[in-house]
């Protein structure tokens, strides 16, 4: 079976998506499940009244049923008990849909997941900030870095500490390491000589001053968060590099033809 | 021809209709074994050896005697590769190959690497052109083959075949280089671009699927991958699909004499739809090489949303399009190809494949261009990456 052989009832909760959007408010709570790095990301938002889901809604950033799978449930727990929405399985979702093609069940079956995180949160007490709305938050400390495995075989050969010669770096695909404000204004600067800009924290955020953080959202700088670099790899110069992303726990591979480390 | 705002010429063409024409009568009036030695046979041995030399003169072979007939690119890759390394392990066992290449040449180096062989993966710049000092720092005393692409089957990016034919036979290295995505629209010549192995497909050159060829230059040799009756000088066994052979030498014939306007013509549609969706769709990237690509391909990268959702909504706009995203592949991986160029996984997630073909037109061009941001739009207000 093709992975895109949908039926219509996924096509039409695709088509026209139920309750996409965020709720606000003491008596919400949110689930989030997913890494946009799978291709999923799936944000639900639940406000509860009388222990019951009075409102629901979603943000998805992934493939047909993924999106899909997201509407079916919000129009499933809305109006259910916690712990009747608890009950909701990944299953009851693909069967309301009318099935999903079997390669997708797994990876994109997340919604019900996202909704039990929600409640799960909701019975908790724990607050998730919206993916969409980080505010600035200045208390938490840059973690202090490990050891880069190659870095001495491979220093001033793709890798390096100094970056006075903007002109070493024309053309190249460049990492940089954050190691504050200065990190970041390499970075943009870079974009000037290169239209190949990673800047790769470990935080969750990009701590910087507003107008430092506007610019930076505002260039072509890509920014990696949650993510930490583990080794530099390459013959006689550097071809790539090893990434730790630390929300996942996952290690891959990263090609690039210059790293800045601090 | 396609129903569709079919832009997706790189995964198949239709067949030419004149070609259809053409091979008719193989299939009934002339549908004698070529191996035959009576009169009926000779039809089908003179058809088969005319298309040799229609084949041999596409890509400036000096004897018709250098192209193979096979099943396809696969098949050609194949017996480039597995019959290359295993007639010559005795003169080394390394194999060098591009990080973007086909999957059929990736997958075949892996098998190889499980027999005993040894391959390096040589890396690309962000733009997918191989990365020439790298090409030259890998190269070992017990290199046998390079195997690089003549131009990229999802990105497009054309590479630099005549330097890495060069340094390839100063080393004494045999190049086989995989044609299938360029040879519609850029001039193959194997002698100028020193290419000993070419491999070379029907259907990219709107001629009937299940048919390629092999150029093998004279003194290269095989050992063939498929054992039967010898025919193909013993280098690929099976009585030969002549009805398939004449279509691929016909449509080769119809391409040669189209290629410079349509390279032309394709390319001035693609640099439009380029233009066009970089300026009406914010956050939106170009893959591949701004200039070194081919005519018949754009390939772009939204940020925050997902490839197959984008192609899924071009359906119901009556687009036939194409992504790299994994959601939409059969391993669910990204595109080897996007992510070797330096892509984040979700970048690569986010991307869209354009081929344009013989019959895409201007107004299929403006199509996309007019149902395409509202899509981009509507997905990412969805997603919660968009900010």
């Amino acid at each position: 079976m093709k992975s895109t052989k949908y039926s219509e009832k996924v096509l039409d909760h695709f088509r026209r998506p139920r309750n996409v959007g965020t709720l606000e408010g003491d008596d919400v709570a949110i689930g989030r499940v997913g890494n946009p790095v799978c291709g999923d990301l799936m944000e639900m938002y639940i406000r509860v009244q009388d222990d019951k889901i009075k409102d629901i809604k979603f943000k998805t950033f992934g493939c047909g049923s993924a999106i899909a799978t997201s509407s079916m449930i919000t129009e499933m727990a809305v109006g259910k008990t916690l712990d009747e929405a608890m009950e909701i399985t990944r299953q009851n979702v693909a069967d309301e849909l009318h099935g999903l093609p079997p390669i997708k069940m797994h990876c994109s079956n997340l919604a019900a997941d996202a909704l039990h995180d929600a409640i799960k949160n909701y019975r908790e007490g724990i607050k998730l900030t919206p993916v969409v709305d980080v505010p600035t938050q200045t208390t938490c400390e840059v973690p202090v870095s490990k050891e880069i495995i190659g870095v001495d075989a491979l220093l001033n050969k793709g890798v390096y500490r100094d970056s006075s010669n903007l002109e070493e770096f024309r053309d190249k695909r460049t990492l940089v390491i954050e190691n504050g404000e200065p990190s970041i204004e390499l970075a943009i600067k870079l974009t000037k000589v290169t239209q190949r800009v990673i800047f790769m924290t470990p935080l969750k955020m990009v701590l910087a001053r507003p107008e430092l953080k506007t610019e930076l959202k505002m260039s072509d700088v890509k920014v990696l968060l949650e993510a930490e670099l583990v080794e530099v790899i390459g013959t006689e110069s550097l071809e790539k590099v090893k990434v730790h992303d630390l929300n996942e726990n996952t290690e891959y591979e990263l090609f690039v033809d210059a790293v800045i480390i601090p | 021809m396609p129903k569709t705002v079919y832009l997706d010429y790189q995964a198949a063409k239709p067949v030419d209709l004149e070609v259809i024409e053409e091979i008719t009568p193989y299939f009934s009036d002339k549908f004698a074994n070529a191996a035959s030695l009576h009169a009926d046979g000779d039809i089908a041995t003179e058809a088969l050896e005319e298309s040799r030399k229609s084949i041999a003169a596409f890509i400036n072979a000096g004897d018709p005697a250098e192209i193979i007939f096979t099943s396809g690119a696969t098949e050609s890759n194949n017996l480039a590769i597995i019959g290359y390394a295993l007639r010559n392990k005795k003169k080394g066992k390394h194999i060098l190959i591009s990080e973007i290449e086909h999957i059929s040449i990736l997958n075949i180096a892996k098998y190889l690497e499980k027999n005993g062989f040894e391959v390096t993966h040589v890396p690309v710049d962000f733009y997918g052109r191989i990365r020439m000092d790298k090409l030259k720092e890998k190269i070992r005393a017990d290199t046998i083959l390079i195997s690089v692409q003549y131009a990229n089957n999802e990105i497009g990016t054309i590479q630099p075949v005549a330097e890495i034919g060069a340094i390839a036979r100063e080393k004494g290295i045999v190049f086989h280089c995989d044609a299938v995505a360029a040879e519609e629209l850029v001039p193959i010549d194997v002698v100028r671009d020193k290419i000993d192995l070419l491999t070379l497909a029907s259907n990219d050159l709107y001629g009937p699927r299940g048919v390629g060829a092999l150029y093998i230059r004279t003194g290269v040799l095989l050992n063939p991958i498929l054992i039967g009756g010898g025919q193909e000088r013993g280098l690929r066994s099976g009585t030969e699909d002549v009805a398939g052979i004449v279509g691929m030498a016909k449509a080769a014939k119809i391409v040669k004499s189209k290629m410079e306007a349509e390279s032309k013509r394709l390319a001035e549609l693609r640099d439009y739809l380029i233009k066009a969706i970089l300026e009406k769709i914010p956050r939106s990237h170009l893959n591949g090489h701004p200039k070194n690509r081919l005519p018949s391909n754009a390939h772009f990268r939204f940020d925050f949303i997902e490839g197959e959702s984008l192609l899924l909504s071009l359906k119901d706009e009556g687009v036939s399009i194409a992504t790299g995203s994994a959601c939409s592949s059969k391993t669910l991986e990204p595109s080897h190809t996007l992510i070797s160029i330096g892509l984040l996984h979700e970048e690569a997630h986010g991307s869209l494949v354009v081929t344009l073909g013989r019959y895409t037109t201007r107004a299929d061009i403006d199509k996309l261009i007019q149902v395409l941001p509202a899509i981009v739009e509507r997905l990412r207000k969805m997603s919660p990456l968009a900010k």
